[in-house]
């Protein structure tokens, strides 16, 4: 069970010494109780309240880092099973696979892809993580030398797929260095790839069907000092993951299975229904999916899915401000000011977009903040108005002087025109008029 | 490994019927009953697994703001409305169709007379049980939601949709003439409370709503729209009787995202199949008992990825066993 | 006049033996509901003279089942009557009339029989029926009055003319039976649903008038136990019919069954929109304008008994705007009175907040501040295009009835131009808003049975409720008691919900057996206790919206309050936003509780941590703030020391500073029983 932090703070030595780099017990136990720091910070604990202590305040799954350099990520550290009941922190990475039965040219496409191709979307450039090798030969040399190819022209995170410890071998041999996944070890396998993950430092993934023997590996593994792991679930179909991954995460958000507490891995690919597969493994906990060669209208959906579901419900994604032409408006086109909340923002370029007007979408900053709450709360006002005017040029960009604001932000109006000296316009409440207001409503 | 685990045994969405054969007063092949799962989806075994989700392929009367690259698709279909939604059924797949009568949202609409012909165009046209969304402007509701129920009357049609401020004519049509309806609520699960006691004023009784908490699709504001409804089936498995309904999804503006319009003509279907596909499936993950899009090729591959989801989660079927334990 | 008690004797014989002579096949066609109104009470689908004696005789011998199986015979045996009457009105016909009562474009249905020695009052009765939205049925000669007098009849213009007799009055009830069976799910011989359904739902009225035969008046008296009243402006006495003025019986039927017609348009020449809410009203631009210290002017809303208001009425005491001169300052006084069956004296306030917002609405109206400070312009350009003061009264009148359809029945608007008049009547205001704020000022807890819930944080605090109590406001600071209690009379389905305290569990930790029930069951199960009066044990949970936070200084055995505006560092080390970002989120988090500035002032306030007195730190900003009424709250509990002993960021940031400042003060906190 988590703890409260006056719970904690009574656990704490009371002396606001700061050695935890908080200026008092009470702020170190806060931040304690929400998961966010860890307990070793205080160095004044007998080895009993420390264990009491981290074991109820330590994030249940375990965080998982893969691959080195700038691409590299790390997945875990979760605490729920909904993102509304907090919100998901670390996403999954997705993993393209090569098999080293594949030819040159085919291998060196998916990385070439893997490295360069990104989407931008909303201030974040989204992009496919990294690399799977997949050993189909049976032959450690031939899946060394795919790596080795792969690992000279790229540095990206990596998984290694290969049952057999010497294909193993071969692999890290080429990238044990860069902190790839080892995948996977299972009954017959565990030692060997014990000792190869203590070798490289690296991260092991164990594979079983059941839970009871995924514990089993588990423990095996850290009795071997290896506490750097991941879950398979060995899925044969989508029901097969959904149940096993929320199983998993459920056992371990409530710290009920100390052995489950770590990030799962979905291998798609014996699968065969990618999208499905892919979809499933964002949305339903996986900390790596492994995926086939999906075509760019795929992954693009699959990340921007990934981008939805790892926002944080309770900070609304905020959308920079700024003025952001629609529709390639001149000087004499319409201005529509707004606030920074990213559904706001979409919702009305949706529809601006669609109506096809020319003009511009002038966003102001709420903290995103819807209309309503920011009006409510004091967020929009007309000095922020006056404020984002001036930092943005606005004066200049446009040839007139006319501000159109949404429905909801009325009454401002007066204080609005007062304080900028432009014309204030009332918009529609709903951003579905909006066409309709500016094709009947908005001529000077 | 163990079975799902279900801390709220009992409590179960409310079952809705969709759809009425000639027996019970209309010209139906089928009857859809959508609902009853004891559990999130796809986790439940036996009973508590509820009835299988539901695939709806989306038609339109008036294809002016209908996107291009289905227009493409379905060719000389979109001129002819009740052969598009025969099509629906028989070529691609879909187990409903969702009718928009997107004439009534054309500015001074009033040719109120082609709707019922319409309305009895396509119930000639098709067997499986329909959905049919009317006007969205208060001051032709009335007119509008009238000659679609009469038209449609003993068919027990889904009627959409119903929302806080205009239910009236969406419920006085269902009450009059054997439909079932949908109420939208965006984003607040409170607000859904609010618009159901509503309905219940009205007279409609609980087993004919079914609820769309839809906001945004794949990539703007998706994330409201997947939340929103895992948080209703949540609620809803604790007991709260006034939420556990069926939940219908449309991501209806994922044809018009930038992402999907400006795609390469090359590429378009199947970015657009793409953008459908993710925001449909994850609803159905979350709990939507019937997704509903608009691209052929997105029926296809939903249709192909359910099974893999449901195993043994047809109550008709055998009932699935413990699979490992 | 006829005596109704003997008509119905008589009545009721006639009935009898027409039952037993009956002969021959019964029914009507175009009906899946055989004969409707016997249907729904027995259950028995009537065909022939015998079936109908057994239902008879299963319905106890009711008048309308008698009446209807009278009159279906009549229709079997080809009497059916010809243009223009309907007679039985069939299924297709009917359910069209119940989608338009669901729908709201009928508000309800009225039957007016019998046949009026006046044709012009019947045609003002219909007239004024059509105009209110309902569906008018006619029986009788009236039918025959009222197209010689020239009005039109048929169900286009919504007078439908049954038939020629008053026995044609069954028809309205199997009109209503039948709607409850389609509509309302009675089944057929449940007569305990029927009449609940016809209690609860039945938007109907009988206005009768003279020259109906006994029997007619014995189906007719029949109707009530449908829970239809009859009205009767003339011809008849006795029994349990009501006598009203032919002028006053549309409205009083209406009243009685609560059908309310929704005010749609507001007859002014100008546009009325809250687009036009923040727009201001410049010197150059105004025409007239009242008060804003240029001359006395003040705003009242009282709620009245209904018989003293007059719905719609406006009247101008005093110049208009036509005997105004260009840019004058005018006294002003706006009377606004309202009527309703719920209204109470306590929503008084909360209702005339509301005479800024609409006036706002107005294109070219300008309005702002409140009670006796008010301030309002009307600009050049809408007077010019016929805006008079009067028109302000309309707009009220018309918005109080569009926004409260439920709670206000009647609105009159009176506006005082004269000024002595105005000067006279302000004292007397002034008096009234002097009582208002001592009776909410005032007002304790336990004066109360029920508090009330807020539920519109759920959006992103999913588990959070918050509890409003008189001396407890939401923790925003935005929503009193009052507020929640009026929002909740207004939209009974809407985020403000009663809360029956129940029993008391703990008087010092204000925590209710009522209270808990309600908030584990909206939190959905994640909370299954709040104390209302204390931050340690079980505290509320916090959305984000908090106006403060309130946490406790364990080190100093005292309680900390840091408010929104405050941007700096805490004694705690943690900063309002830090602090917010960890306890918000809908958790129940003890030793820390989000707060509204209301609360700080409360004798509630935190009483289980020892309160007011167990305060060691806020922000200046706060403090300054809340000086005036902490001091007096402070002198009323004899410690007015203590102001000046909460220290603030200007003596102490830190825990160590704030020690040593509470020690050389002596803050009573230090003495206290520890918190943990």
């Amino acid at each position: 069970m988590a703890m409260k932090a006056l719970d904690i703070y009574k656990l704490l030595p009371k002396t606001n010494c700061k050695k935890c780099g908080f200026p008092t017990c009470l702020a170190f136990a806060m931040k304690l109780a929400s998961g966010k720091v860890d307990v070793d910070l205080c160095p004044d604990l007998d080895e009993q309240t420390r264990e009491l202590l981290g074991g109820a305040t330590r994030p249940p799954i375990r965080l998982v880092g893969i691959g080195a350099g700038e691409r590299s990520f790390a997945v875990g550290e979760e605490f729920v099973l909904y993102r509304h009941e907090r919100t998901f922190y670390h996403q999954p990475g997705l993993m393209m696979q090569v098999a080293d039965t594949w030819p040159g040219e085919r291998i060196e496409r998916i990385m070439t892809r893997v490295r360069d191709e990104t989407f931008h979307r909303v201030g974040e450039d989204l992009s496919v993580d990294g690399i799977a090798f997949r050993c189909e030969s049976g032959d450690a040399d031939q899946f060394g030398g795919v790596v080795g190819m792969v690992e000279a022209c790229a540095s990206l995170p990596e998984v290694v797929i290969a049952d057999d410890p010497e294909a193993q071998a071969a692999a890290l041999a080429h990238c044990g260095n860069f902190q790839p996944l080892i995948h996977a070890a299972c009954a017959d396998t565990v030692e060997a790839m014990c000792d190869l993950a203590r070798k490289y430092g690296c991260a092991l993934a164990v594979r079983a069907g059941d839970l009871e023997e995924l514990k089993r590996l588990v423990g095996l593994c850290r009795d071997r000092g290896i506490e750097n792991l991941m879950l398979d679930p060995a899925p044969a179909t989508l029901r097969d993951f959904l149940v096993r991954s929320v199983e998993i995460r459920r056992r371990a958000v409530e710290r009920t299975d100390p052995d489950l507490g770590y990030p799962v891995v979905f291998d798609t690919v014996p699968i065969d229904l990618p999208d499905a597969a892919t979809a499933l493994g964002i949305l339903k906990y996986a900390g790596v999916i492994i995926i086939d060669e999906l075509a760019p209208s795929s992954t693009m959906a699959a990340l921007t899915l990934r981008q939805n579901i790892y926002t944080d419900p309770q900070k609304p994604i905020q959308v920079t401000p700024g003025l952001y032409p629609v529709n390639a408006p001149t000087g004499s086109a319409p201005v529509l000011m707004t606030v920074n909340f990213s559904l706001t923002y979409f919702t009305l370029l949706g529809y601006l977009e669609a109506a096809g007007i020319p003009c511009y979408l002038f966003i102001v900053d709420t903290e995103g903040m819807s209309v309503l709450t920011a009006v409510a709360g004091g967020k929009l006002t007309e000095t922020v108005v006056a404020d984002a005017i001036k930092k943005t040029d606005l004066e200049n960009r446009v040839d007139h002087r006319i501000l159109i604001i949404p429905g909801y932000a009325a009454p401002l109006s007066g204080k609005i025109e007062e304080e900028t000296g432009w014309e204030v316009r009332v918009g529609p409440r709903d951003a579905a008029e909006i066409g309709e207001y500016l094709e009947t409503g908005w001529e000077a | 490994m163990s079975e799902e685990h279900n801390p709220e045994q009992g409590n179960r969405i409310l079952e809705v019927s969709l759809g009425a054969t000639t027996a019970e007063g209309g010209t139906r092949e089928r009857v859809y009953t959508v609902g009853g799962a004891g559990t999130f989806p796809f986790l439940g075994a036996g009973p508590a697994a509820g009835h299988p989700p539901r695939i709806a392929l989306e038609i339109c009367d008036d294809t002016r703001t209908w996107s291009p690259i289905v227009l493409r698709e379905v060719g000389d279909l979109a001129g002819d409305t009740g052969a598009w939604a025969a099509a629906a059924e028989t070529t691609f797949g879909a187990d409903m169709v969702r009718l928009f009568f997107t004439s009534t949202r054309q500015r001074g609409f009033d040719d109120f007379a082609s709707l019922g012909t319409t309305m009895e165009e396509v119930i000639g046209a098709t067997k499986y049980p329909l959905i049919v969304e009317g006007s969205t402007e208060p001051g032709i509701d009335s007119e509008v939601y009238r000659r679609i129920g009469e038209a449609a009357e003993g068919e027990r049609i889904l009627l959409g949709t119903a929302e806080a401020d205009r239910y009236r004519s969406v419920a006085a049509s269902a009450l009059a003439y054997g439909h079932a309806l949908v109420a939208q609520t965006p984003i607040d699960i409170n607000l859904a409370k609010q618009l159901n006691i509503l309905l219940h004023e009205t007279g409609l009784p609980p087993e004919r709503i079914v609820i769309d908490p839809y906001t945004g699709t794949l990539g703007y504001g998706f994330e409201y729209s997947y939340s929103v409804m895992e948080r209703i089936r949540s609620v809803a498995l604790q007991g709260d009787a006034d939420l556990a309904r069926p939940m219908i999804s449309s991501a209806i503006d994922s044809l018009n995202v930038k992402e999907v319009r400006e795609a390469d003509p090359e590429t378009a279907d199947e970015v657009a199949i793409r953008w459908e596909f993710y925001a449909a499936f994850s609803a159905l993950v979350a709990g939507a008992e019937i997704v509903c899009v608009r691209h052929p090729g997105t029926v296809a591959l939903l249709r192909e990825a359910l099974p893999a989801l449901q195993e043994g989660s047809h109550p008709q079927e055998e009932a699935y066993g413990d699979e490992s334990a | 006049m006829t005596p109704i008690d003997e008509s119905l004797i008589s009545g009721r014989e006639r009935l009898d033996e027409e039952m037993a002579a009956l002969e021959g096949s019964i029914g009507y066609d175009e009906t899946a509901y055989a004969l409707p109104v016997t249907y729904a009470v027995t259950g028995m689908a009537v065909h022939d003279a015998g079936s109908a004696r057994e239902a008879y005789a299963a319905s106890g011998s009711s008048v309308l089942v008698a009446g209807e199986c009278l009159a279906a015979a009549g229709y079997a045996a080809g009497g059916e009557e010809g243009e223009p009457y309907t007679g039985f009105v069939p299924d297709t016909v009917l359910r069209r009339l119940g989608y338009s009562l669901v729908d709201g474009s009928i508000a309800g249905i009225g039957l007016v029989a019998g046949s009026p020695d006046d044709a012009d009052a019947a045609a003002a009765i219909c007239r004024e029926m059509q105009e209110k939205y309902l569906l008018t049925f006619l029986a009788g000669g009236v039918i025959q009055t009222l197209t010689e007098a020239g009005v039109k009849v048929g169900l286009e213009y919504r007078l439908v003319p049954l038939g020629s007799t008053g026995m044609a009055a069954i028809h309205f009830a199997d009109i209503i039976a039948r709607v409850a069976m389609m509509f309302g799910g009675v089944q057929p011989g449940d007569a305990d649903r029927l009449l609940n359904y016809a209690a609860e739902r039945a938007k109907a009225f009988v206005i009768a008038f003279p020259g109906l035969e006994d029997e007619e008046i014995a189906v007719i008296d029949g109707l009530r136990v449908l829970s239809i009243p009859i009205l009767t402006p003339e011809g008849y006495e006795g029994g349990e019919w009501i006598r009203v003025p032919y002028l006053d019986a549309v409205r009083e039927g209406m009243e009685r069954r609560g059908i309310r017609v929704n005010v749609v348009a507001i007859p002014i020449p100008m546009a009325c929109s809250p687009a036009f809410e923040g727009k201001s009203i410049r010197k150059e631009e105004m025409y007239v304008e009242f008060g804003g210290a240029k001359a006395p002017a003040f705003e009242l809303l009282r709620v009245r008994p209904a018989d003293e208001v007059e719905d719609g009425r406006v009247e101008v005491i005093g110049p208009e705007v036509g005997d105004l001169e260009e840019g004058s300052a005018v006294p002003l006084a706006i009377l606004v009175d309202v009527a309703g069956a719920s209204m109470k004296k306590d929503y008084e306030p909360v209702l005339e907040r509301r005479i800024h917002t609409f006036l706002n609405y107005g294109e070219g109206s300008w309005h702002v501040a409140q009670r006796d400070l008010v301030w309002v312009r009307l600009t050049k350009d809408v007077v010019r295009r016929g805006v008079a003061i009067a028109d302000l009264g309309r707009l009220l009148a018309s918005k109080f009835r569009m926004e409260f359809p439920d709670l206000i029945d009647a609105v009159q608007v009176t506006l005082v131009t004269d000024r002595e008049r105005v000067e006279a009547m302000l004292e007397e205001a002034r008096a009234i808003y002097d009582e208002r704020d001592e009776r909410i000022a005032g007002m304790k807890d336990e004066d109360v049975g029920t508090y009330y819930s807020c539920t519109l944080c759920q959006t992103f605090a999913p588990n959070h409720v918050c509890i409003i109590t008189p001396e407890r406001p939401a923790l925003c600071g935005a929503i009193t008691w009052l507020d929640a209690k009026i929002a909740y009379e207004i939209a009974p389905a809407g985020a403000n919900q009663p809360v029956e305290k129940g029993e008391l569990i703990d008087p010092v930790l204000g925590q209710f057996e009522g209270v808990n029930r309600f908030v584990k069951k909206a939190s959905h199960g994640a909370v299954d206790r709040v104390s209302l009066y204390g931050m340690m044990d079980e505290p509320m949970t916090c959305c984000g919206c908090f106006e403060c936070i309130a946490t406790i200084l364990p080190e100093v055995n005292g309680i900390m309050i840091v408010n929104r505006d405050y941007l700096g560092d805490t004694p705690l080390g943690m900063t309002f936003s830090t602090l917010a970002g960890t306890i918000g989120g809908g958790a129940q988090t003890p030793g820390f509780v989000g707060i509204s500035k209301g609360y700080i002032l409360s004798d509630r306030f935190l009483q289980a941590e020892n309160g007011i007195e167990r305060v060691v730190w806020m922000p200046s900003l706060l403090k300054d703030e809340l000086k005036g009424r902490l001091e007096e709250k402070l002198e009323r509990m004899s410690i007015p020391e203590l102001f000046d002993k909460i220290a603030d960021e200007t003596v102490a940031v830190s825990i160590e500073d704030l020690a040593e400042f509470l020690a050389r003060v002596d803050h009573p906190a230090l003495a206290m029983r520890p918190l943990i």
